[in-house]
């Protein structure tokens, strides 16, 4: 692939469906998979996380995005179990805006370290200016 | 460098979609691409820079590139505001 691919990770299986519908319009070339909720209920499970990683899986590498602290433990187990688990970031980032701008960032063809930038930069966007 | 008072006229603005692809193509020219917006510069290069803004339909904003390729930058941009399509 020649993009880097997204994983967003949600402990509801809405939000990041939502998001995941916004980021294809925003940059449809950018593979972006989806993890969230636990059969249809609140959590997150390390399974679906390892094989949305898989299913998007890029040499140019991964960024996982996730939404709140307990899904960072899964996200790490997951990417523990995988054989191949080169190139694959966990962004410290807001969900949303994160995977906006690592989405745009991606779709410019940048690295893995820039894209992991983009989306950690979201942090310290200020969204209203007087 | 160049640069040109811009009156946005993009349908709604510069909001998610526009502004990505906005940013994508501004980033296939080599020249350095500034907006300033109020009193507010930015680089346009830059989507979270772009993001910080909210670049408003009917808003006058200042667009300046600066190297090579600075007058296709700027024409680019010129119609890319006013109608949100390359020609």
């Amino acid at each position: 692939m020649k993009y880097v691919s997204l994983v967003l990770i949600s402990h509801s299986y809405e939000i990041v469906s939502g998001l995941k519908k916004l980021l294809n319009q925003v940059q449809p070339e950018v593979s972006v998979a989806i993890a969230g909720g636990v059969e249809g209920d609140i959590g997150t499970n390390a399974l679906d996380i390892k094989e949305a990683i898989e299913s998007v899986y890029s040499e140019k590498g991964v960024v996982v995005l996730f939404d709140l602290g307990s899904a960072l433990i899964n996200a790490e187990m997951a990417i523990e179990m995988l054989e191949n688990n080169e190139n694959i970031i966990i962004a410290d980032a807001p969900l949303v805006e994160g995977a906006y701008a690592a989405v745009v960032e991606a779709g410019l063809g940048s690295s893995i370290e820039e894209v992991v930038r983009a989306g950690e930069s979201a942090k310290e966007l200020v969204k209203i200016n007087d | 460098m160049i640069e040109k008072e811009i009156t946005v006229t993009i349908e709604n603005g510069l909001h998610a979609r526009p502004a990505a692809d906005f940013v994508k193509k501004v980033n296939q020219y080599k020249s350095k691409v500034e907006l300033m917006i109020g009193d507010r510069r930015i680089n346009a290069k830059s989507i979270l820079q772009l993001m910080s803004v909210a670049i408003m339909e009917g808003q006058t904003i200042k667009v300046m590139t600066d190297g090579e390729d600075e007058k296709d930058a700027l024409a680019f941009i010129d119609f890319f505001l006013q109608s949100g399509k390359e020609s």
